[in-house]
């Protein structure tokens, strides 16, 4: 299993690094800057923002797919049940906003409170795990359960909550954690620290164990060695992931890449007065979504036109799904472009032939079907 | 403490000097000037009085004959060919002026004159094969080269007896040969006239243009109907005549009828043109870079000389730099342009006054509304850009588009249009006077007024140069808005004088004083600038005094008021100061107070880069434009205000749908008009309460 190299092949790190430095000496046109573009799977399109909409509801933030096909949502400080017509059962409610879910193998719900985990609420069984090896949980970002039988914990950062990530982002921190919790006994077990913001984790026997690191824009695979970068150099902010028969995955990212971010993450003095002085809605930042606030800044290429806003402009926010195989290789992608509405994917599902993504933007569910997808793409035999 | 030396630095530090500096065209001659100081300075370290007034008089002497033939090659090779035989004509020429002056003892002046002409001739072989029978250049001359070479070695074996056995009879002969006028050399002066005379040629009088235009595509020289046959023969008349010029005050000099009088001349003279940086390829060239060349050609094998090198060294050495002056030089060539780029761009720090809290609560002056969701639309789709709108007393609108006309819509519905006139660039500000005449502010070309009879005009399109301005500003590069002033006289701004129109957002990024209002009067005919050093100087209004105008000034989010007029002529005051957005035109309302268009909204963190000069230096030399912090034009709003400076009224389109972008509006009998430069459209809404046989423009004559 774990000898399918990845046909993603990610270079030496080192001479990176050294390249990078000397880039980043003298005032050279940004080879330190430069970010990746969108091309071959990741071609942008339109899909995300002419899907349907199943439900819409500004407090979502975690979507899973449950025993028996059914889907659950994180709602503000409830678990929903989503039935296919799109109504809200409620499941469980919660002092705190829900800030991850999952549905572990026994049929137990786990949740993510922000800064604890809480392992099968409401059945005589439940736990609350908010310690791990001496530091307190700060961001639980996601939740995943392993096919063995474990509970895969990304805890994102170490000063500050979930809604406060964009400090994480702008101070540079690197402090997200995987954590694996055995969901009988409750002793935790730390997978990898150091992480740039863990926002996602996975596991298969094909892939093996995979988590996110969003400031590093790219996903990370343990391994015996420990954590090494396995999808490098996406062209966004990943987050978190859902199986996909075949034994890949989905990968869903909230946000795409810009120059400037880059740039403004260089540039210490202005960060930090930024940071000071300004409300984190209106920072430099990526966004989950954008386009409502006219206090927000803008790029240069976002000045519309003629009325028409172009959509390749720099983005403050942005929709992308990305397809996996078992390889790792990216096979497919679905986008909402630059003034669209369905932007900041940060949660996706798949139900039998039938695809859901939760837009943070505009606080909606979309639902997708997979085989006109494929047939959009690549022509209808393919579907 | 280190911020506020920050500040000072970037206040009264003149770095846009330094791109504005570099951008003009002189500056590509700076390599082989460096070269040439280099040189001068090398020798005069190793030897000495290498700089005393006999060695430089000698050196000039030289200098000069050698430079009349590197005009004369520079000539060639500016219209794209290559003239081999010099050296050949040169002597060929060199063994007449002897024999007139010698054997014949002709005049001097008929010496001179048949030498001249002989030179020309010899020059016309090749300006008649390689202009007019199409030869290579480069196979024809060196054809030509061998030919003279012959012809003169037969001839010599005749006549260097006789050339030798007499004298000439002449003093002014001397004179030119080894004399002075004034202690500089006469062959000094000669040189000086004709390569003044040379270069007023090629930069100010039309055959001049007319060979850089040959030299630099010759096709396109041809398509524009330029005779290029001629133009290429003639030059290579020049080349021969000027090397024949050489030949004469060499003869002057030294009298000698030698077998190898000129040999290797030609590969020295090309030197010089490549070293001085003469491109091979054509159409471009200047006297100046001919004499830097000819210049460093000189002191260098004159310094090495005077240090004994051996000649095979002292031809390395010269090879050596040649080959690297000339690699400098290609690589400053081509990248000359790249250099201003990352330099040209000198963001100042503007500090604005932070944005009230609560500029967008409900209860506050400028509470968002809905007011314009209602907007109906005139032209939708079929007009591009429109900046501004005017009406006139039959109530049709007209507007300029991007495509350089200014467009009329019928009343009463606005359905039909028309091509008013086209003036070309975009037209921006406009303003009637009371004879029907619309007077036009266009972008990139100056002031221009369109008669009743609907004949374009130029106004005005320069203004007087200001003295310690690097770029030249006596052109406008962005006239914005206009008024027409009780007098008869006519106000404008011109936004920036260092970017063009479709660089405002360099500008914007900038924040610099650039802009300047300027004051036309049509009695005198004389521009003149009024105010400078405003930051974006857009939209102007008179005052209800009649002595004044209320002006915006964008990247400062002001509006000041401007005495033009009475007791207090020249001054300058705030009207208003903290804008929450980029002020663009003011027009009358009409109750006697002014609308204002606001064309973008101000945020935070643009508010912010625009204190910090250095990181928006770094962002302009790193990232590419469509990356750069923009301020946010995509939301603008019209204010209704008063001469206190009070704010009555505002209207928003929040979503944005149906009026994205307004730079400015018109009121007109009860309507508010509404254009924007980045719109396909013109809005129209009704305003209530209102006077509704206001007409806003058109009271005052022009003159």
């Amino acid at each position: 299993m774990a000898w399918m190299k990845p046909l993603f092949q990610v270079e030496n790190t080192m001479l990176d690094s050294l390249l990078s430095w000397i880039g980043s000496r003298g005032n050279t046109r940004g080879k330190s800057l430069s970010i990746s573009v969108f091309d071959g799977a990741l071609k942008p399109n339109n899909l995300l923002e002419e899907a349907d909409t199943l439900v819409e509801n500004a407090g979502f933030s975690d979507l899973v797919v449950g025993a028996e096909n059914r889907l659950l949502a994180a709602c503000g400080t409830a678990v929903v049940e989503i039935s296919t017509a799109g109504d809200l059962i409620d499941v469980a409610q919660f002092g705190e906003a829900v800030t991850a879910l999952t549905e572990l193998a026994d049929g137990r719900l786990a949740v993510g409170l922000g800064d604890k985990v809480v392992i099968g609420a409401g059945t005589g069984t439940e736990t609350t795990v908010d310690t791990v090896a001496d530091r307190k949980l700060t961001a639980v970002t996601a939740l995943y359960a392993a096919p063995d039988g474990r509970l895969l914990v990304c805890d994102g950062s170490r000063s500050y909550g979930c809604e406060d990530w964009a400090w994480d982002l702008m101070g540079k921190k690197r402090d997200g954690r995987l954590i694996a919790i055995d969901p009988k006994g409750g002793d935790a077990q730390v997978l990898a620290s150091g992480l740039g913001y863990a926002f996602g984790a996975f596991a298969s026997d094909e892939t093996g164990v995979l988590v996110s690191e969003t400031w590093n824009h790219r996903v990370s695979q343990m391994s015996d060695k420990g954590v090494r970068p396995a999808i490098d150099r996406l062209p966004g902010y990943p987050s978190r992931f859902a199986p996909a028969p075949n034994g890949g995955f989905w990968l869903s990212l909230f946000c795409s890449r810009t120059q400037l971010v880059e740039f403004v993450l260089k540039e210490d003095d202005y960060r930090s007065e930024m940071m000071e002085t300004i409300d984190p809605r209106y920072w430099i930042s990526p966004s989950f979504g954008s386009g409502k606030d006219y206090l927000e800044p803008l790029q240069g290429g976002g000045v519309k036109q003629m009325g028409i806003l172009k959509p390749w402009a720099p983005p403050r926010s942005y929709g992308l799904l990305v397809r996996f195989d078992a390889n790792l290789a990216p096979q497919y992608s679905l986008h909402s472009r630059v003034g669209g509405k369905n932007h900041g994917i940060c949660a996706v599902a798949q139900v039998g032939d039938t695809l859901y993504a939760l837009a943070k933007g505009s606080g909606r569910i979309l639902k997708i079907s997979i085989p006109k997808t494929r047939a959009t793409l690549f022509g209808e035999d393919a579907a | 403490m280190i911020k506020t030396i920050s500040r000072l630095r970037y206040k009264y530090w003149p770095d846009h000097m330094v791109g504005e500096v570099l951008q003009k065209p002189w500056m590509e001659t700076v390599v082989p000037l460096a070269v040439l100081v280099f040189t001068i300075a090398f020798f005069s370290f190793q030897i000495d009085n290498f700089i005393s007034t006999a060695n430089l008089s000698d050196i000039f002497r030289q200098a000069s004959e050698l430079g009349f033939v590197v005009l004369g090659i520079s000539i060639v090779l500016i219209v794209g060919g290559i003239d081999l035989s010099v050296a050949s004509i040169f002597a060929l020429c060199n063994l007449l002026v002897l024999y007139c002056m010698h054997v014949w003892q002709l005049p001097l002046a008929a010496s001179v004159g048949i030498t001249l002409l002989g030179g020309a001739l010899l020059g016309s072989v090749n300006g008649i094969l390689i202009g007019y029978f199409r030869m290579r250049a480069f196979l024809t001359t060196m054809v030509t080269l061998i030919v003279f070479k012959s012809i003169h070695d037969l001839i010599n074996v005749k006549v260097a007896m006789p050339i030798s056995s007499s004298f000439p009879d002449s003093p002014m002969w001397d004179r030119m040969g080894y004399g002075s006028i004034l202690s500089v050399p006469t062959a000094v002066w000669a040189f000086g006239v004709v390569a003044l005379f040379c270069h007023i040629l090629l930069t100010r009088l039309r055959p001049g243009w007319w060979l850089l235009a040959v030299g630099g595509n010759r096709r396109s020289a041809y398509n524009i109907g330029l005779p290029v046959n001629r133009i290429v023969a003639l030059s290579y008349v020049a080349s021969g005549a000027l090397a024949g010029a050489s030949a004469i005050f060499y003869a002057a000099r030294l009298a000698s009828p030698g077998a190898d009088t000129g040999s290797g001349l030609e590969i020295t003279v090309l030197t010089a043109a490549i070293l001085g940086g003469i491109r091979l390829g054509g159409g471009k060239g200047s006297v100046m870079k001919a004499i830097l060349g000819t210049l460093i050609i000189l002191l260098l094998t004159n310094g090495l000389l005077r240090m004994a090198t051996p000649a095979g060294t002292s031809r390395i050495i010269l090879a050596t730099i040649l080959l690297l002056a000339a690699a400098l030089d290609i690589r400053w060539f081509k990248n000359r342009h790249k250099a201003v780029q990352e330099l040209y761009v000198s963001p100042a720090y503007l500090d604005l006054p932070r944005l009230p809290e609560d500029v967008a609560a409900p209860n506050s002056a400028y509470a968002p509304n809905d007011r314009l969701r209602e907007v109906e639309t005139i032209g939708l789709g079929e007009v591009e850009a429109p900046e501004d709108v005017i009406l006139d007393n039959d109530d049709n609108l007209y507007c300029g588009n991007r495509h350089g006309e200014v467009i009329r819509f019928f009343a009463p519905d606005y359905k039909r249009h028309e091509v008013y006139a086209r003036i070309g660039g975009q037209p921006l500000g406009m303003a009637f006077d009371a004879g029907g005449t619309l007077y036009v502010c266009v972008g990139g070309m100056g002031l221009y007024r369109v008669t009743a009879e609907r004949e374009v005009e130029l106004v005005t399109d320069e203004t007087n140069r200001s003295f310690l301005s690097v770029i030249d500003d006596s052109r406008l590069k962005l006239a914005d808005d206009l008024d027409i002033l009780p007098d008869g006289r006519i106000l404008f701004s011109e936004a920036t004088v260092r970017y063009e129109m479709h660089e405002w957002q360099t500008d914007a990024l900038e924040g610099r004083g650039n802009g300047r209002i300027i004051m036309y009067d049509p009695k005198t005919q004389k521009t003149t600038t009024a105010l400078r050093k405003l930051i974006f100087p857009n939209g102007i209004v008179l005052g209800s005094d009649g002595q004044s105008i209320l002006f915006a000034e964008s990247w400062n989010c002001s509006i000041k008021r401007y005495w033009f007029d009475g007791p207090k002529e020249g001054e300058v005051e705030v009207v208003i100061a903290n804008l929450p957005g980029y002020p663009d035109n003011i027009n009358v309302a009409s109750d006697g107070n002014y609308w204002l268009a606001i064309m973008g909204m101000r945020s935070q963190v643009f508010d912010l880069a625009m204190r910090k000069p250095g990181f928006r230096r770094r962002m302009a030399k790193q990232l590419p434009g469509d990356e750069w912090l923009a301020p946010n034009i995509n939301t603008g709003c019209i204010v209704k205000f008063n001469e206190a400076g009070e704010i009555l009224d505002v209207l928003w389109d929040m979503q944005g749908e149906n009026h994205p972008m307004i730079t400015s509006m018109r009121e007109h009998k009860g309507y508010l008009y509404i254009g924007g430069i980045s719109n396909n459209r013109i809005g129209r809404i009704k305003l209530d309460g209102v006077d509704e046989t206001f007409v806003s423009s058109g009271k005052y004559h022009v003159g």
